[in-house]
């Protein structure tokens, strides 16, 4: 199965491991993965807020008009990223109007997008194209007594709510946690926010909201938590220290990509897992399904 | 009397791995002498029911128990024709699906329910249907609105002959005074015309069509089948035999002089919506004041309406008509400013669309109380409010035009053009005030407003009985269109508050009714919701003290006195209730297959146990419309309750005789509940004052049971609807509880 | 916070602010608020706001200009998008406030630091073609001074930051502009022209 991917800009900087385990994963299980060429920043959740939908979107739709060329559909991990990609397509095969000014822009770049492509996000592919019984069947190392929290967080399953799952009580990851063979944990805030991009701004909300998913999924028995966001993966690892000195708390949960914990289950080598990329250690909660630095 | 009963023990449902099947067969046949009585595993099936009309044919069979499932389902197979009496015994739901499976109590509650229905079956007879002469099916409407209109349509449309009945010179009621409609399809958004020539055209060029213009009724006598109207018209009198009636007169608008307090009457310039319709219908949409272009707009939502002081009531209509209104003013120019002051918007249906569209074109919402409406610059107006989703005080000036959205009230709440709907003392009915004086009938008929729209020449009154505030339904809920006078039926803004959309479907409900009412009369069977049963009252007159009980009683109005004073049942009005049965004093009105005899030799077949078995024996008497479902959903709910009581279905709590209470505590019951519907406000009881009259006749008991040497709390009477079913179980314990605590009956063993 | 203050006279309708919202890209949807407040019960950050989205609306619809501009809401979403999936009238409540940004940059309502982070963020990604922390991180620092740095470190970013670098997940040199920028920037050129014709 081939697929175009556009990793985005998080995952070729902080999130570079999580490329990493995605790419290995993915031809683990058979598929060919053909990275976008010369992609540009897809616009987060900040560029509409200065220059407006239209023109985010038409940047946005530079990415899909590249990749049209090969017609694959393309598979995106970020959530943010899946959020522009996702709603600009659909919004060019929506609105015809919409798509005609979208193409008279991206003509001043000698390009134009059809809105042939399909945008999904990884986890969608991995369910329902590739399917739990293939990856069960791939796992060599069942992670048996793990305890995993799934936190899916916003953008994912409500940018485009009801495309592939439940925009408020999301599934699909949980199922994913399962076919690898961990107990997957049920826990409140398992769709919440986590608080975004207000890391800089306001850094305050992600240390509040980071908190309470932490301590959500920790009171509900997690040892771990993953998560298919780079935004939310950094909010709940790489800010731990200031959550833990501001909230005077001490959450020791190690937060690890999905294709992370999935890279482990395939019994990948250790560099593809990345684990060394997590700040909060993962090693100790792992230990007893041998596995070590 | 009933020849030959046959039994019939299903054992399939889990019947069978429940009970003793062959003991159950021992007690109909043996004990209880069945000439037959046969077992299957699946009697509703196509074998099963061939089983029993081959018994029939042998055996000549002319009453039936199948011992098996609840009458609510499967009623089709067991229907074996006319001549042939079912009795439905319900071991599945009311016993082996709610017991403990293979207990004794489980068993003996199983065995007791067949002896019940043993002995009713020694009495019980076919009803012979009461076949009218001379029956018209003619539907008659009065009124010919856009409610009228529709149903006069749509009954012709089914082939029925039509009469409509329009008191004003053409037809098209409040579509004459409008500009245009609020949408009537989808996709609800925008203004549609009236389109009344087209309407009026389609009416006049119906064959099946009568149109009475410019007409009165001066009197409506008879019943379903048999109603004789005289109609005036231009001074002559027509006389019309109608089957069934639906009553379309619409609504008018509240007196706006009663909306001082939000300016009416201060300046010409604060209107009332239909004023505002006048005034778009002229063309342009000017200032009365000064003829001056309308730049700016405010409509204050519930003129009158939801006012404890004035309508209690929402008028339902009156947010769509502001959003079209406001919308006229935007198609004239868009650019003018429309302000619509409300406390909730309520576009119900499809409306929200259309709600979205005034939203759309610029009206603005606010969602505040108007304070005050005053005169500012220019000829202009100022409405202060308290803007609630702000939480500030606010004011809309430089206002050309203030229109009231002043509601509307029924035109059966009328007596000789003076609003008598609301608040204000309902003059007594003369048969009703001669009720009231009469110590024992404790109540009261429902008040009756001459409306001069019918002229019913009724014992009861002139009119239909009043629900509430003037509107003629009988239960909005249950029983939509429905009146308490049987084959005259409600449409439309006179029934209840309601637009145009729905006044058409409402028009479409009440044409069907009239059109079962024509129909089941013609069988000679009773309309919804004892719908199909054949039975009638039968009085013996010669044991009759002339009390007039049952004609106060009756909630429908189907009986009246001969000049002697004797009831006189005019059986097309009749509903099958058995209240008047439940009032007689002397137990002289029965039913062919419902009768106190019937319901007594039940309570006396089974058994009572022993004082010292500890064993509280509790006799139940559940209504079949509300109470006799939600012990059947406690069942399918698989919901386990007290094995110890014993449940006879009656038709309602109204036709409760008191002495069957006495004969319960006289045979050593402990205790005996009587389970109805809810009454009050929200009432359940689909014969409108049933168990409320139950009731009342309990509270007479007390004496009885204290001459008995009985405590009175052994009889209570309890309320339930069908949703309620899960307080089944608890309900019971706690009655049961009671009784352990009273003790057992002294009358044992007496 | 927004000084909110009932003032004893009564608060007059205007329609000419809401006329300039309701004609911004996504504004038109503000006008079909039915102000049921599902928007506000959905909100992750509804708490810190000063208006819920549903207030903010209303506000709109009666003429308080100063207090929309000025209010910290359409900064304080995150996007997470619980709004939009559950209102009622399927406002897409994140683009409003998108535009009501956009709006608010333009029109100089500045002195949320947000407003500096979106600035940075565009910035990076038109003058790069993509985005890299740092570059980001600078530009907000150039645009809101010291200050900002001094708040951050107050929450321990140093360590945060020193966490980062120690488990390799700072690239110390940012990624190469996009082969294709000059095209892209044309494109946004283009697009930007087009959204202001569109807007006329």
């Amino acid at each position: 199965m081939r697929y175009s991917i556009y990793p985005g800009c998080t995952m070729e900087g902080p999130a570079l491991f999580f490329l990493k385990a995605t790419e290995a994963v993915a031809e683990a299980l058979g598929m060919h993965l053909d990275e976008i060429p010369d992609w540009n920043c897809c616009g987060a959740s900040e560029v509409s807020g200065v220059v407006g939908e239209f023109t985010q979107q038409v940047m946005t739709a530079r990415n899909l008009a590249i990749a049209e060329a090969k017609g694959q559909d393309v598979l995106v991990a970020c959530s943010s990223c899946y959020m522009n990609m996702g709603l600009t397509n659909k919004h060019f095969k929506d609105d015809p109007h919409f798509a005609q000014m979208a193409n008279e822009a991206l003509a001043a770049g000698g390009l134009k997008y059809n809105g042939t492509l399909k945008v999904r996000q990884i986890v969608d592919i991995l369910v329902n194209d590739i399917g739990l019984d293939k990856i069960k069947a791939r796992v060599k190392k069942p992670l048996t007594g793990l305890k995993v929290a799934g936190y899916v967080g916003c953008q994912t399953v409500r940018a485009l709510p009801w495309e592939y799952d439940d925009p408020e009580r999301p599934v699909l990851l949980d199922q994913l946690i399962e076919a690898l063979g961990a107990t997957a944990v049920p826990f409140p805030m398992k769709a919440r926010c986590c608080g975004s991009s207000h890391a800089i701004a306001q850094t305050e909300i992600v240390l509040e909201h980071s908190k309470e998913i932490l301590e959500s999924a920790a009171s509900n028995g997690a040892s771990m938590l993953v998560t298919n966001c780079p935004m939310c993966q950094m909010n709940l690892d790489a800010f731990r220290g200031m959550i833990n000195q501001v909230h005077k708390t001490n959450l020791t949960l190690p937060i690890l990509f999905f294709t992370q914990l999935m890279a482990i289950a395939f019994d990948l080598p250790p560099a593809v897992a990345g684990l060394k990329h997590c700040v909060v250690s993962p090693y100790e909660v792992l230990a007893p399904l041998g596995v070590g630095k | 009397m009933a020849k030959k009963t046959g039994v019939f023990i299903c054992s399939g449902c889990g019947i069978g791995e429940s009970l003793d099947v062959d003991a159950l067969v021992k007690v109909a046949a043996k004990e209880c002498k069945a000439p037959v009585c046969k077992t299957n595993p699946f009697f509703c099936g196509a074998e099963g029911v061939e089983l029993i009309k081959q018994d029939i044919a042998a055996g000549e069979l002319d009453c039936i128990l199948v011992v098996g499932c609840s009458n609510r389902v499967n009623y089709n197979a067991f229907d074996f024709g006319p001549s042939v009496t079912v009795e439905r015994v319900n071991i599945r739901e009311q016993v082996a699906w709610s017991h403990e499976p293979n207990d004794e109590d489980t068993q003996a509650m199983a065995e007791d329910i067949i002896r019940m229905f043993m002995a009713k079956a020694k009495t019980v007879e076919a009803p012979v249907p009461y076949i009218v002469e001379d029956l018209s099916k003619t539907i008659m409407v009065v009124g010919g609105g856009m409610a009228g209109m529709t149903a006069a349509i749509e009954s012709a449309k089914a082939n029925y002959q039509v009469v409509l009945v329009e008191k004003e010179a053409s037809l098209g009621g409040w579509l004459n005074k409008l500009y245009k409609l609020a949408p009537l399809k989808t996709p609800f958004t925008s203004l549609e015309d009236t389109n009344l020539e087209a309407r009026i055209n389609e009416i006049n060029s119906n064959p099946n069509i009568k149109v009475y213009t410019s007409a009165n009724i001066e009197k409506t006598a008879g019943g379903p089948g048999l109603f004789d109207v005289t109609i005036k018209q231009n001074g002559s009198e027509i006389s019309e035999r109608v089957g069934a009636i639906v009553l379309a007169t619409g609504a008018v608008p509240y007196d706006p002089e009663k909306l001082g307090h939000l300016g009416f009457g201060t300046s010409p310039n604060v209107i009332t919506q239909s004023m505002f319709e006048e005034i778009a219908k002229k063309g342009t949409i000017a200032r009365p004041s000064d003829g001056k272009e309308v730049k700016k707009i405010a409509f204050i939502q519930c003129a009158g309406s939801r006012d404890a002081e004035r309508l209690p009531y929402c008028s339902a209509a009156c947010c769509v008509e502001s959003m079209k209104q406001a919308l006229y003013l935007k198609e004239q120019d868009s650019e003018a400013q429309a302000y619509v002051f409300y406390k909730d918007i309520r576009s119900s249906g499809q409306y929200e669309h259309f709600y979205k569209a005034a939203q759309t074109a610029g009206v603005i919402f606010v969602k505040g109380d108007v304070t005050g409406v005053s005169a500012g610059n220019g000829g202009t107006l100022v409405i202060e409010a308290d803007d609630i989703l702000m939480g500030e005080k606010t004011m809309a000036d430089e206002l050309d035009l203030i229109v009231l959205a002043n509601g509307m009230v029924p035109t059966t709440a009328f007596t000789e053009g003076a609003y008598v709907g609301c608040g204000v003392q309902v003059p007594e009915p003369e048969a009703g005030a001669e009720a009231a004086a009469a110590a024992d009938a404790p109540v009261p008929a429902a008040p009756i407003i001459k409306s001069n729209i019918l002229n019913l020449v009724y014992r009861q009154g002139p009119e239909l009985p009043d629900l509430k505030y003037g509107f003629p339904d009988s239960h909005y809920i249950c029983f939509p269109y429905e009146t308490r006078r049987t084959g005259i039926y409600a449409a439309g803004s006179v029934r209840r508050p309601m637009d145009m959309v729905q006044a058409i479907e409402d028009a479409t409900g009440a044409a069907l009714k009239a059109i079962q009412c024509v129909e089941m009369t013609a069988q000679g069977a009773a309309v919804h919701p004892r719908a199909g049963d054949t039975s009638l009252p039968d009085f013996q007159l010669n044991r009759c003290t002339q009390c007039k009980r049952c004609t106060d009683e009756c909630p429908f109005g189907a009986i009246n006195e001969d000049e002697k004073g004797n009831p006189l049942i005019n059986p097309t009005r009749c509903r099958r209730c058995s209240t008047c049965m439940g009032a007689c004093p002397e137990r002289i009105i029965s039913f062919k297959n419902y009768s106190v005899p019937m319901i007594g030799n039940m309570l006396k077949a089974f058994e009572v146990p022993e004082e010292d078995e500890e064993k509280p024996r509790i006799l139940i008497f559940a209504c079949e419309n509300d109470a006799i479902p939600a012990i059947d959903m406690a069942g399918i709910n698989r919901l386990q309750y007290n094995p110890w009581v014993r449940i006879i279905p009656v038709r309602c709590l109204g036709s409760l005789s008191l002495v069957w209470i006495n004969d319960a505590m006289s045979r050593g019951v402990d205790g005996v509940l009587l389970l109805g519907c809810k009454h009050g406000d929200d009432y359940q009881c689909h014969f409108m004052k049933g168990s409320e009259l139950a009731e009342i006749r309990l509270s007479k008991v007390s004496e009885t049971l204290d001459r008995l040497g009985l405590e009175s709390e052994r009889v209570q009477a309890k309320t339930i609807s069908i949703m309620d079913y899960e307080e089944i179980p608890k309900m019971l314990a706690e009655f049961m509880e009671k009784i352990e605590d009273l003790g057992p009956n002294p009358m044992k063993g007496f | 916070m927004v000084d909110n203050k009932i003032s004893s006279a009564p608060v007059k309708y205007d329609n000419s602010f809401a006329k300039e919202i309701y004609a911004l890209e996504n504004g038109h949807y503000a006008q079909i608020c039915m102000q049921c407040g599902m928007c506000a019960v959905s909100c992750a950050t509804h708490d810190i706001m000063d208006y819920s989205p549903r207030r903010l609306f209303n506000l709109v619809r009666v003429g308080k200009k100063e207090e929309v501009m000025r209010s910290n809401t359409m900064w304080m979403c995150t996007a997470c998008c619980m709004c939009k999936v559950r209102c009622p009238r399927g406002i897409p409540l994140v683009d409003v406030m998108h535009d009501l940004k956009a709006m608010a940059i333009k029109q100089g309502y500045v002195d949320y630091p947000h407003a500096a982070f979106h600035q940075a963020f565009w910035q990076e990604a038109f003058s790069r073609g993509r985005v890299f922390e740092g570059g980001i991180m600078a530009r907000f620092i150039l645009k809101r001074g010291l200050g900002e740095i001094k708040k951050l470190l107050a929450l321990g970013m140093k360590d945060m930051g020193m966490g980062m670098l120690k488990h390799g997940r700072v690239p110390l040199v940012p990624p190469r502009k996009i082969k294709g920028l000059k095209e892209l920037q044309q494109i946004i050129q283009r697009a930007q022209a087009l959204q202001e014709k569109e807007a006329k």
